[in-house]
């Protein structure tokens, strides 16, 4: 393995960054517009309910702490679609680049993108809310950690489905955030959705890293077993993405898929 | 050192089938150090495959290749450090300035002064006016000169080119010629080179190796196999061969 040429890889993606001003609504505007619908959707359920506990802060931190994992997942994923948009795919495979290295790269360097993405987070919210992400406390480094890999997992699992069923699948790459977000309990605790469902949820490690964060919330210490299993899971999901991804590229070379991209 | 050791490049009896269609039916290659080789056919002769086999991005079915003692696929990274390529077809990375690619690739090629080695590239072709432009802004000339300059760049021992002066005007068409001989002479480079550009190959290679039908009909001098067909130049032998295929 080459530190050289992951960094060379995270210099790639920063030319790319800097040059297209659409790439930066990922990580400033949707930002900024989940905060103000969250953040509303929370205030308006409060001004109408009886309840002592308002919700608007599990919905603001819902978020902001879901954009981890989405933030990683697409840096990953449009990473390697970048090559493909610009064909540039068989030019890679043909350098000494080799596959970790290439995920390596996009992988840190989107951790700069989570960085900003939470900088506009946290400034909107507590701008527009009074929320304050620091009313975490250190609870944020192992919640974070857990939505991070999960999210590098399910980036390296979409570009092993992208290399495999070809373009059309990059759909998949936007589409699987919302699955995470809907499974993972993101704004609500599991037994909240049906019941067929919730053992699926369960399986999740960001569904742990969301309770956790929960608890938080509630005045409560981290739980200990939600951040053991989500940390055991996401390592595993991140194995997991990395096998089906190196065995969907040993079919694309098998298979000559490279003449798709090129 | 065994002759195969020697060799940059050994690809041994490879195989390849898509979809019950032999593409490359046991064809075997080697380029010794400094050789310079061209690889021709006619349209759906096995060539592209073979090119893609030889630098690992198409798995054979059968066959082994090794390029500068590095076998496939195991020691592909090793081996691509020793291999430069460029295709006339290939675009380059888009929202990069030619220089910003260029230095990106130096950088995964292990060079480790990426200005200087650009510098020298872009100096060597004479682009140095196309630095700063944007990849996506070039002409398609301008592109596969930029992406032969990009195959230049670590000096590698193997130089494999895929229709390099397909889309290239007859005078830039000479120029790349001209400096990619002079590539070769000064750093020992092989070149292994496709074209439908006959007098290109007669004028860059000192052998030739002739693919139809996936397999290799001929493999000689370009002179040596102009006569054994009984031809002036490799023109009529391309004719004759693509004829030849279109009937079988």
């Amino acid at each position: 393995m080459s530190w050289h040429r992951i960094r060379v890889v995270m210099r790639r993606h920063a030319y790319v960054l800097w040059r297209a001003p659409h790439r930066w609504f990922d990580i400033g505007f949707w930002p900024l517009m989940d905060i103000i619908l969250w953040g509303s959707l929370g205030t308006y359920v409060a001004r109408n309910s009886t309840s002592a506990t308002s919700g608007t802060p599990y919905l603001i931190a819902g978020i902001m702490m879901f954009h981890i994992l989405f933030q990683s997942q697409i840096a990953v994923g449009t990473g390697f679609l970048e090559e493909t948009w610009s064909r540039n795919l068989l030019n890679v495979l043909t350098t000494p680049v080799t596959e970790f290295e290439y995920l390596a790269g996009t992988a840190a360097f989107g951790l700069f993108k989570v960085l900003f993405a939470l900088a506009t987070l946290s400034i909107t919210a507590f701008g527009f809310f009074r929320f304050e992400l620091s009313s975490i406390g250190w609870s944020i480094l192992p919640i974070a950690l857990i939505l991070t890999i999960v999210g590098w997992s399910a980036g390296i699992a979409n570009i092993g489905i992208v290399l495999r069923f070809g373009q059309g699948a990059e759909i998949l790459i936007w589409g699987s955030n919302f699955i995470l977000m809907a499974f993972s309990g993101v704004f609500n605790p599991v037994d909240a959705l049906p019941g067929a469902l919730q053992p699926v949820a369960r399986i999740l490690p960001s569904t742990h890293a969301f309770n956790a964060l929960r608890a938080v919330l509630h005045g409560n210490p981290l739980p200990g077993n939600e951040i053991a299993l989500g940390v055991i899971g996401a390592f595993v999901m991140l194995l997991a993405g990395f096998a089906f991804t190196a065995w969907m590229l040993h079919v694309f070379r098998r298979r000559g898929f490279v003449t798709r991209f090129s | 050192m065994t002759q195969q050791a020697a060799d940059v490049l050994v690809a041994h009896e490879l195989r390849k089938t898509f979809n019950k269609v032999e593409a490359v039916r046991g064809i075997s290659i080697t380029v010794a150090p400094g050789e310079r080789v061209g690889l021709l056919g006619p349209n759906g002769a096995g060539k592209t495959t073979t090119l893609l086999m030889l630098l690992g991005a198409i798995l054979p079915d059968t066959g082994s290749v090794t390029i500068v003692g590095h076998r496939l696929p195991r020691r592909r990274s090793t081996a691509m450090e020793s291999v430069g390529f460029a295709a006339g077809y290939l675009p380059l990375p888009d929202r990069l300035k030619v220089r910003e690619a260029l230095g990106v690739f130096a950088g995964w090629y292990g060079v480790r002064n990426e200005k200087q080695a650009v510098s020298e590239a872009l100096e060597r072709f004479e682009i140095t006016h196309l630095a700063d432009r944007l990849c996506s802004a070039l002409s398609s000339g301008q592109r596969t000169l930029v992406g032969i300059v990009k195959a230049t760049l670590h000096n590698p021992k193997l130089l494999v080119l895929d229709e390099p002066t397909a889309s290239l005007d007859p005078d830039v068409a000479l120029r790349v010629r001209t400096g990619l001989l002079q590539f070769c002479a000064s750093t020992g480079a092989a070149l292994l080179i496709t074209s439908h550009d006959m007098r290109e190959v007669e004028m860059l290679t000192e052998r030739v190796i002739f693919l139809a039908n996936g397999q290799v009909v001929a493999n000689d001098t370009p002179a040596a196999i102009a006569a054994t067909f009984g031809y002036d130049d490799l023109e009529g032998v391309f004719m004759q061969l693509a004829d030849e295929a279109r009937r079988a």
